[in-house]
């Protein structure tokens, strides 16, 4: 019998979208059935002979290949006779820790909205931006409690970067840093715009920022339930023209350099804390609760459009993959869901991806692939998923403790930031 | 009468067998006779006696009572019985007259009467008619009482019958000598006459005398008749020889076979069709078939079959089923009712296997198991197991509720003795007997703030109103009230826990109770207790909170008011140890929980409203419904009570769910869920639905056993509280660990 398994064959056609150099020829190969996705990458080597080893991954019907080539057939019912076409692409490989940033308390938000820079936020209140080398840039003291969220918008230009902080001192901040990248300062080029604007209103901590592309429209999420969207406009001359502005003297030091703006519009509707809240398509705004609820929000109207109930409390929410559309959520237990808002009357998710051991803390699409997505959980692993796969692409023991911030950076890079008090940067993912 | 007929019907019996004898004895049996009447008159006596005496055993054996009127019966019984004696004597006593006369008168009338008479005697023997009447009736008396007489008795008219002149001596020895017949006479004394045998009378006494038979006519010697009908008897009576057509065979009967024998050759007699046995059948089916009732009525109860034979009882068993030399070495190591009866032997041929040793003991045995066993019929319910258990929901429809550990909250260095969660679900806030007070961050464990005491803390609470951030902890003799700094409303808070000057000096004055202070190290309110407090819990407007001192015999439970800083003893002497109390979460009540009882108070009327019969032995916790009607209780023991207060003030239902002393119950606050917590390091969560609808019962399902703490010292988990908002439970063990159950 096993004789008989093993000379069983199976026509398989290899295509490919790589480039022409690594295609093999259309004919099919027959090829023994109880190959793995390591067998078929052997062979797509032999048949290109590559100097260099390269491992490759396979798609059957735009799904990962994690199985033998005989049981995908038993389970997705195909026969054998027919030719099987399978795709295969580069594989993702194990990425390359890079030195990690000590922080002095834990890590508690991070972003990589930037090519160059990575922002963290620390336990410790301060917020630190790191340059690609490793050591601190910048440090940006003035939040009276814990850093709980960091946002950046994306650099317009060179010279404007702007950092929304949401802290548990119930406040939001948004600092403005101007990169200058002149050729004579090569390292330490990022100063901070004063005034800070403090964004107060919320009566308990805040939990969650997130803002517009531009940085010119804020909304935070916080532990008194509510969303508060802030609308930061300029002027020219750099005064503020906001609802209700209260003008602080400016004294000469630069702590007190800070502007009070008011809020604008306070979003209602969640019972429990706002856990995170996001920047969907262009008017809207979608956040997660410990109720349970993901709500999207018309940012116009400021009316509830929409309500997903999930069956646990949500800690993170991510708006990506297929036209911005999909909701990625993690929350109180080990399960990352994706919902799809477009399929209409249900509240079961699309995707169920569990492999973490422990509460998810932190999901992220990845910025322009739709179909890869990040997790980081309390077990301290990062997972990258595909969603053409229900089992992780990769598996990243990344902190001793909790992980409790993750985000893509560079595209082929993961940050995240835990309780071992580190920053840790995994580069060298290619994804195909 | 009864009783007189048999007495006639035994006379005739008596007077036979006189008649025999007078017949033996020949003409001197007049004294014989009347012997004979004496015995006949003493056996009947005898017999009425008897049956009397009979007669009284079986009336007494009837009606013991009636005795002594049996007696006197008896007695006039017996006086007519004699009547009747007499009568039949002198019955008696006419015939034997008659006879005699008779008698005389044949030997007068014909000489040779003899012939005649002796075979009428044989025949007529049975008859009474043939006995001489004596002359004399005085019957069987002494004679000598008539000597003096000048009668001897009397006739059958009742005249005297006078005595005869009496020769004498003289003339009767002349009379003898004249007459040559005189040695012939017999002097009848009785009826005083001389009686003179006759010739045949001697003859008679001589033959006796001879020992031969006494009548001459009887001739013992008399030729064999066979009287005997020999024929048509079913026995061979003869014993002829066999004859010699016995020894061959019957011809008729060989004929006969011939003709069979040809008739079935050619087919004339059909012999019957041998009966076709069935095709299957049930092989132990006549085990099955039972009587069902045997012949004393009883139901048949059949033995207990033996087991079967199996493989190993083989005469050669496979080889499998023979231990080895070390298995039957082991046998001897177990014990002996463990080692195996059989050992399976194997032998190449039947005719090898050797006798059996223990069989004559094991069916001895099996008889006694037989015989000494009684065997009953047990009588089986058919009543569906499941059917007898209520009808509860299963637990995974009653999702959520807190099953798996997420979070561990590490830091303490002691037993964590009480936690408390934030309003807002955001913080835990954690006391613990290492002297600090822990605050945490729910969502990822970290320990946010710790604050050091002066002693171990034994109790802490939050203050219910959102955004205050105000911690009571009581340790040792007093309570703090601490700011958290979380509240946003940071100026209330600086001015409830800054010193009210005004009432400060006020309770000075008062002095005994309590003395409000002001803790600066902490920022804290200090509330000084003459005795060590144990618990302190608020109402749910954040206003007043109680504090629970048991030691204090006077105010064991004061009610300290935050806004105006004032103390009230509300209960000048409780009853027992207090072990908790708390506030109606609605209603103006207090809920005092003493030893064995929990009384509710009305706080507005000051009266005891109800006291809860719990019947337990010692009250650890309870905590109320959200709504307020219900309450649970854990208690020492490990039993959980659930009140229902509008249904009655006794339990509604009691779970002896622990095997150690519960520490902690709680009751989330929108969920329907409650939890105990005990020292054998394990919570329980329960499902608890109380209904709007009063008329429905609440609905206690249990959900979920956690486990995860360590014991240390005996004890588990030390408090458990549900997360304000989600279905989560904190527990806090005595392992210093904090960990969280999430659903």
């Amino acid at each position: 019998m096993e004789d008989a398994a093993e000379e069983r064959q199976i026509q398989v056609r290899f295509v490919t979208k790589l480039p022409s150099e690594l295609h093999v020829a259309t004919t099919p190969f027959s090829l023994p059935a109880h190959l793995t996705r390591y067998g078929l990458s052997e062979v797509i080597n032999a048949l290109l002979g590559l100097d260099k080893p390269q491992p490759f991954d396979f798609l059957v019907d735009d799904e990962l290949l994690r199985t033998s080539l005989e049981q995908l057939l038993l389970t997705n019912k195909l026969s054998a006779e027919s030719i099987l076409n399978v795709e295969y692409a580069y594989a993702v490989g194990p990425p390359k820790r890079e030195k990690s940033r000590e922080h002095k308390d834990w890590v508690s938000a991070a972003t990589g909205s930037h090519a160059r820079y990575i922002a963290t936020g620390s336990y410790d209140t301060s917020i630190r931006i790191w340059g690609a080398d490793g050591s601190v840039v910048q440090s940006l003291e003035g939040h009276g409690d814990a850093i709980s969220s960091l946002e950046a918008s994306r650099p317009t230009g060179d010279e404007m970067w702007v950092l929304i902080s949401g802290s548990k001192d119930h406040t939001v901040r948004r600092w403005e840093l101007s990169l200058t990248s002149s050729q004579e300062a090569v390292n330490t080029a990022v100063t901070l715009e004063r005034p800070v604007k403090v964004l107060k209103g919320h009566t308990s901590a805040v939990q969650c920022v997130a803002s517009n592309g531009s940085g010119t429209a804020v909304c935070s999420g916080s532990w008194d339930c509510s969303i508060k969207l802030w609308n930061i406009s300029e002027d020219e001359n750099g005064e503020s023209l906001t609802v209700r502005s209260k003008k602080r003297k400016l004294d000469a030091s630069a702590e007190a350099q800070e502007l009070e703006v008011g809020t604008s519009i306070t979003l209602e509707g969640h019972t429990q804390c706002v856990s995170a809240v996001s920047w969907g398509q262009r008017d809207s705004i979608v956040s997660a609760s410990w109720d349970q609820s993901i709500r999207s929000w018309d940012v116009e109207t400021n009316i509830n459009t929409e309500t997903l109930i999930g069956p646990k409390a949500l800690h993170c929410l991510s708006v990506g993959g297929d036209n911005m559309a999909l909701f990625a959520a993690g929350g109180a237990d080990p399960i990352l869901r994706i919902w799809d808002p477009r399929m209409p009357g249900t509240n079961t998710p699309i995707f169920q991806l569990s492999s973490h051991k422990a509460w998810i803390t932190a999901c992220k699409w990845h910025r322009h692939s739709r179909r890869h997505i990040l997790s980081a959980s309390h077990d301290g692993s990062v997972k990258l998923w595909d969603l053409r796969s229900k089992i992780p692409l990769q598996t990243i023991d990344a902190h001793k403790g909790k992980v409790l911030c993750a985000d893509w950076w560079n595209g082929d890079s993961i940050v995240s930031g835990g309780t071992d008090n580190f920053l840790q940067v995994f580069s060298n993912l290619q994804l195909s | 009468m009864g009783t007189s007929d048999k007495k006639r019907r035994q006379t005739p019996d008596g007077s036979k067998r006189a008649v025999n004898v007078g017949a033996a004895t020949g003409t001197n049996g007049t004294a014989s006779l009347l012997d004979t009447a004496r015995t006949v008159d003493l056996s009947t006596c005898s017999d009425s006696d008897d049956g009397d005496w009979q007669n009284t055993s079986s009336d007494s054996d009837d009606e013991y009572s009636s005795a002594s009127f049996d007696d006197d019966e008896s007695s006039g019984d017996e006086g007519e019985g004699t009547t009747e004696i007499n009568e039949a004597i002198l019955d008696y006593m006419g015939a034997l007259e008659k006879e005699r006369e008779d008698e005389e008168r044949g030997d007068s009338l014909t000489g040779g009467g003899e012939e005649s008479r002796s075979p009428r005697a044989v025949v007529e023997s049975d008859s009474s008619e043939d006995e001489v009447p004596s002359r004399n009736t005085i019957g069987n008396v002494p004679l000598e009482w008539y000597k003096d007489e000048n009668h001897i008795g009397y006739d059958l008219s009742g005249t005297k019958i006078s005595r005869r002149e009496k020769k004498d001596q003289l003339d009767s020895f002349l009379a003898r000598s004249d007459n040559s017949k005189d040695w012939r006479k017999v002097y009848d004394e009785y009826n005083d006459e001389e009686v003179e045998l006759t010739k045949e009378e001697i003859d008679m006494i001589k033959r006796i005398r001879d020992g031969r038979v006494p009548h001459a006519e009887v001739n013992p010697y008399e030729p064999y008749v066979d009287w005997f009908n020999w024929e048509d008897k079913g026995h061979p009576l003869s014993s002829a020889p066999e004859p010699k057509r016995r020894f061959i065979p019957s011809k008729w009967e060989a004929k006969k076979v011939v003709k069979l024998v040809r008739a079935i050759r050619n087919g004339w007699i059909k012999l019957d069709k041998p009966k076709e046995k069935p095709k299957y059948y049930l092989m132990w089916g006549d085990d099955l078939k039972t009587a069902e009732k045997t012949a004393n009525g009883l139901a048949y109860i059949p033995a207990p079959r033996p087991k079967l034979p199996g493989h190993e009882e083989s005469y050669n068993p496979p080889v499998e089923y023979i231990p080895t030399q070390e298995e039957v070495n082991s046998y001897a190591l177990m014990y002996e009712e463990d080692r195996p009866k059989f050992i399976p032997k194997g032998f190449s041929s039947l005719r090898q296997v050797p006798a059996y040793s223990d069989f004559i003991k094991e069916r001895f045995e099996r008889c006694l198991d037989l015989y000494l066993c009684p065997r009953s019929r047990k009588k089986r319910i058919n009543i569906d197991p499941e059917s007898l258990v209520p009808k509860l929901p299963k637990p995974k429809d009653l999702q959520p509720f807190p099953t798996t550990c997420y979070l561990e909250f590490l830091g303490h260095a002691g037993p964590v003795c009480s936690i408390a969660v934030d309003p807002s679900g955001m913080w835990l806030a954690s006391g613990s007997s290492d002297k600090t007070v822990r605050l945490w961050e729910v969502q990822t464990a970290r320990c946010c703030r710790v604050w050091s005491m002066t002693g171990p803390v034994r109790h802490i609470a939050w203050n219910p109103r959102a955004g205050l951030g105000i911690l009571a902890i009581a340790l040792q003799q007093e309570i703090l009230l601490l700011d958290a700094e979380l509240g946003s409303n940071t100026e209330e808070v600086s001015q409830l826990l800054n010193i009210n000057v005004s009432s400060a000096t006020e309770h000075t004055g008062d002095g005994l109770l309590v003395n409000w202070l002001r803790h600066e190290k902490l920022q804290a309110l200090q509330i000084k207790h003459s005795q060590e407090v144990v618990s302190v819990t608020w109402h749910h407007k954040g206003d007043y909170f109680t504090s629970v001192a048991p030691d204090d015999i006077l105010g064991a439970v004061l009610v300290h008011q935050l806004s105006k800083q004032q103390t009230q003893n509300p209960f000048r002497k409780l009853q027992g140890r207090v072990v908790s109390v708390l506030f109606h979460p609605v209603r103006p009540f207090l809920f005092v929980a003493t030893k064995m009882h929990v009384r509710v108070y009305n706080l507005a009327k000051q009266q005891l409203s109800k006291k809860l019969m719990t019947g337990l032995h010692e009250i650890t916790s309870m905590a109320v419904h959200p709504k307020g009607d219900n309450m649970i209780i854990g208690s020492r023991e490990g039993k959980l009570c659930w009140f229902d207060m509008d249904l009655s003030t006794k339990p509604y239902k009691t779970l002896k769910n622990h095997h150690e002393d519960i520490q902690a119950v709680a009751f989330h606050v929108t969920y329907p869920l409650f939890a105990s917590c005990a020292d054998d390091s394990t919570a329980h969560v329960f499902h608890g639905m109380v209904y709007n609808d009063l008329l429905q019962n609440p609905l206690i399902v249990p959900l979920k056993i956690l486990h995860g703490h360590q014991k240390i010292d005996g004890q588990g988990i030390l408090d458990c509280h549900f997360h304000s908002k989600q279905p989560w439970l904190f527990t806090a063990g005595a392992d210093s660990i904090i960990k969280l159950f999430c659903n």
